[in-house]
């Protein structure tokens, strides 16, 4: 399967960059050690054989959109890369008619690092329910049925504890966090030229190192992705440190889906639900 | 705060409504705790997320944001995104490790003036009897 999709992306790039229709595809090819995959940025129809896509596809190259402003771009997306992309034109940061989007029905991306490969799938493929992306120009793969909705299990594991506990839970995570903000470097709902990280005036977080100035930034971060975050959990992913990320990401979605009958990225239009209100809804504050 | 102090309690009152209210506490010579430091704020809506996770990152051990009841905000409608955003943050501030109950939303119009120093009394008293925040 893994080899036939690779065919008909290759074929779909010739096809795209000899016709003129884009400048680049962006798509994946084998990294140097042979196994993993690797971002790929094919300009010439005669490179396009290097394209490849296997389960080690687990990047998200929506995010390469940003640097192609104005310029017509084919990428490939998996599922949850698609709602990045859902994402990234509700906000009006790419435009939909730049982009040729190659869409590939996601068999599930594996644990992976240099030189090894494992057969378990990731733990987003887990709680994914959007294998099948929700915007394409050109599918490869057949569409599949959804399962239902993921429970958030491991969200209710972590609530179980006191308050004092997952308060000496964050802050020892915080103690390991290295503020090298590869989470944000990762994260396509990350593009802010400016972020608030990096202000000085107000220093919203201080370059002293200490825990409370990494919670700032792990707690504002998640805040700032609050029905934006389309869990295509590449943050925990690239975390040197391997932090979890998600369970504060999932958290805020969970609680999005609660209260706002929400779910980022599923559609182009929908108003996302921090940029808009009704009066008469009941949140269970100040009532 | 150590264990014997009092708890330092920050508030951000609309310029509006509860900033006035707060006024009409005074000069009604109704008494309040002076634990609160009032800060004054355009809107309950100007309140960024980031400015009340600041106050706790800093030692703060609550945090209360008044503002005028839904419908009557002086700008229309940034108290109704305020309150959307205030929903989710309480969650998520809940999820680390500050306890709901230190992080309040109150609605105080600029008559309430007995209203808010029952507010205040309230919350400090209820804040007092938690104790100073542990860890985080």
């Amino acid at each position: 399967m893994a080899s036939d999709f690779t065919q008909q992306i290759r074929q779909k790039a010739i096809e795209l960059l000899e016709n003129g229709t884009v400048e680049c595809v962006i798509g994946y090819e084998t990294g140097s050690d042979g196994i993993g995959a690797r971002p790929a940025f094919i300009y010439d129809a005669a490179e396009a054989d290097r394209l490849v896509f296997d389960n080690t596809c687990t990047h998200n190259l929506v995010k390469y959109l940003l640097n192609k402003k104005g310029k017509s771009t084919a990428v490939v997306v998996k599922g949850c890369d698609s709602r990045a992309l859902n994402l990234l034109l509700n906000e009006k940061q790419i435009e939909r008619d730049k982009a040729f989007v190659i869409g590939v029905v996601c068999p599930g991306i594996v644990e992976w690092g240099w030189n090894k490969r494992s057969q378990r799938l990731q733990k987003r493929c887990d709680w994914c329910r959007q294998h099948t992306p929700v915007v394409s120009d050109f599918m490869v793969g057949d569409p599949v049925t959804e399962q239902p909705p993921a429970a958030f299990a491991d969200i209710v594991e972590a609530e179980a504890k006191t308050a004092e506990e997952r308060a000496s839970f964050w802050q020892q995570h915080a103690e390991r966090c290295i503020r090298c903000y590869a989470c944000r470097q990762a994260c396509p709902g990350c593009y802010c030229t400016d972020c608030f990280a990096e202000s000085l005036d107000p220093e919203w977080v201080g370059i002293r190192i200490a825990p409370a100035e990494s919670q700032m930034w792990n707690t504002i971060r998640a805040f700032h992705l609050a029905g934006r975050c389309i869990s295509c959990n590449e943050c925990e992913r690239v975390c040197p440190v391997k932090l979890p990320l998600s369970l504060l990401n999932r958290k805020l979605e969970q609680k999005v889906l609660e209260l706002f009958d929400y779910k980022a990225g599923m559609s182009e239009d929908a108003p996302a639900p921090l940029i808009t209100f009704k009066k008469d809804e009941k949140l269970g504050i100040a009532e | 705060m150590s264990e014997n102090s009092a708890p330092l309690i920050i508030g951000f009152l609309c310029n509006w409504c509860s900033y006035a209210g707060a006024d009409m506490a005074g000069t009604s010579r109704a008494a309040y705790p002076s634990n609160i430091r009032i800060l004054r704020v355009p809107c309950s809506g100007r309140v960024d997320p980031m400015l009340i996770v600041k106050c706790f990152q800093e030692g703060a051990d609550a945090v209360l944001i008044a503002g005028c009841h839904p419908g009557d905000c002086h700008y229309n409608e940034g108290n109704y995104y305020g309150r959307r955003r205030f929903a989710l943050l309480k969650e998520l501030l809940d999820f680390m490790g500050v306890e709901r109950e230190r992080f309040r939303i109150e609605w105080v119009s600029a008559s309430e003036g007995k209203r808010f120093s029952k507010i205040v009394t309230e919350f400090t008293n209820e804040i007092t009897s938690m104790g100073p925040r542990k860890a985080g």
